[in-house]
């Protein structure tokens, strides 16, 4: 009697200090999310801006950027850079030692990432496609293995072979090469003809625009641009952006 | 001592309501999207982008939902994530309940992310996680990770 009745006390006091408080009345905003109607609340809120708002408080926008590699890469037209990176077969491989290549499907790729994955069957596809055709893939994994132990080099061989992977499965060592491309995230696409100048960046962002379904794709952005390069036509898309995931240091 | 019970029964009853509930992903469309992007309100909006499979993403998690509960009264939280739609039940709600997140979770279905990443932000080529903060006079668009204190930082410039 007497302990039940030191509870009540306790829970009784506990309650005045929540109510006190004023953190019970949660929830409400939350539901509110979608209930009203957008028009209204708009009117509403300009209507505020007006009465309330400093002239000098128009509409910004602004962007805070601090992945410098994303402006430090490459745009079109730029002349990429050489690499020579390890394959999962353990030969080096460069754009070097590829004399009869018009150019390089190059695609920042890993194991680990869901979009990476979705996009396996695609990126064969494409180098069977194209390959013959003077426009091999070149797969890279960009990742640092200790961020992500999913993207380990003895892990990209056996991703290799599960999947049956027709194109070199390069390890972007000491993370090196994918910064000076200014790839971001995984999939990323630099498609790059060879000219003589050098290797010239002719596309950069998504294989296309479905990274779900194949068969719902509107828009081929790497085939139609490989197409066109074949046809000695315009890329009509050059860049693209898309979902993946970020390379991690 | 009936009375006692009754009554000690009664409110702890009333008290076990308190915590916030966690959030369910609520799965969204691209209309129901650009509402959210283009909705006005008192508060300050925080519009995170993550997912589960995203690690810098799950990372940061806590401090959004650290900020979600402080500034109850001034920030409204939206966490949208870009998990695969059919993943909610197995992956996403349970990584909710995991992390005890009671923020407004949103799933976007919608694959085609080349259409609507640039209504987000045009300097956004889609890797994740992004914030955007935002009030009815300026938005800013950030293309990085954040501490607690960083957040916090942030928001407040909001306020």
């Amino acid at each position: 009697m007497k302990t039940l009745k030191i509870l009540t006390g306790v829970v009784i006091i506990a309650l005045i200090v929540v109510f006190a408080t004023g953190s019970i009345n949660f929830g409400e905003d939350r539901e509110n999310f979608y209930a009203a109607d957008p028009k209204q609340e708009r009117e509403y809120s300009d209507a505020q801006n007006n009465e309330q708002a400093p002239p000098n408080m128009k509409e910004t926008t602004e962007t805070t950027d601090s992945t410098i590699d994303s402006d430090s890469g490459y745009s079109i037209g730029d002349k990429a850079a050489n690499f020579r990176l390890q394959n999962i077969d353990g030969e080096y491989v460069s754009l070097s030692d590829y004399p009869d290549a018009k150019g390089f499907i190059v695609i920042f790729t890993t194991n680990h990432c869901p979009y990476s994955v979705a996009y396996e069957d695609r990126i064969n596809d494409l180098n069977k496609k194209y390959a013959s055709q003077g426009f091999p893939v070149i797969a890279i994994n960009p990742n640092n293995p200790q961020a992500y132990p999913e993207d380990s080099f003895e892990n990209m061989k056996v991703r290799a072979k599960e999947k049956g992977f027709t194109f070199p499965y390069l390890f972007d060592k000491g993370q090196k090469v994918y910064p000076q491309y200014g790839a971001t995230k995984t999939p990323h696409v630099y498609l790059l003809e060879k000219e003589e100048g050098g290797h010239i960046v002719k596309y950069i962002g998504a294989i296309d625009d479905n990274y779900k379904n194949a068969d719902k794709v509107k828009n081929h952005f790497v085939q139609d641009a490989v197409d066109a390069l074949l046809a000695g036509e315009e890329i009509k898309t050059e860049t693209t952006v898309a979902i993946g995931c970020s390379i991690k240091k | 001592m009936k009375k006692m019970f009754f009554l000690f029964f009664l409110l702890t009853l009333i008290s076990c309501e308190k915590p916030l509930p966690i959030a369910q992903a609520q799965k969204i469309d691209r209309e129901e999207f650009k509402k959210v992007l283009n909705q006005e309100s008192e508060k300050v909006q925080v519009i995170n982008f993550w997912a589960t499979w995203c690690a810098p993403c799950v990372e940061e998690l806590p401090a959004f939902e650290e900020m979600s509960k402080e500034y109850k009264d001034e920030i409204e939280m939206t966490l949208i994530s870009l998990d695969d739609a059919e993943l909610i039940e197995k992956k996403v709600n349970p990584f909710l309940k995991e992390n005890e997140i009671t923020a407004t979770v949103l799933l976007l279905d919608d694959p085609y992310s080349s259409e609507w990443i640039p209504m987000v932000d045009p300097h956004w080529d889609g890797a994740i996680p992004v914030t955007l903060i935002k009030n009815n006079s300026k938005s800013r668009f950030y293309n990085r990770t954040f501490t607690e204190s960083e957040l916090e930082k942030e928001i407040q410039s909001f306020l």
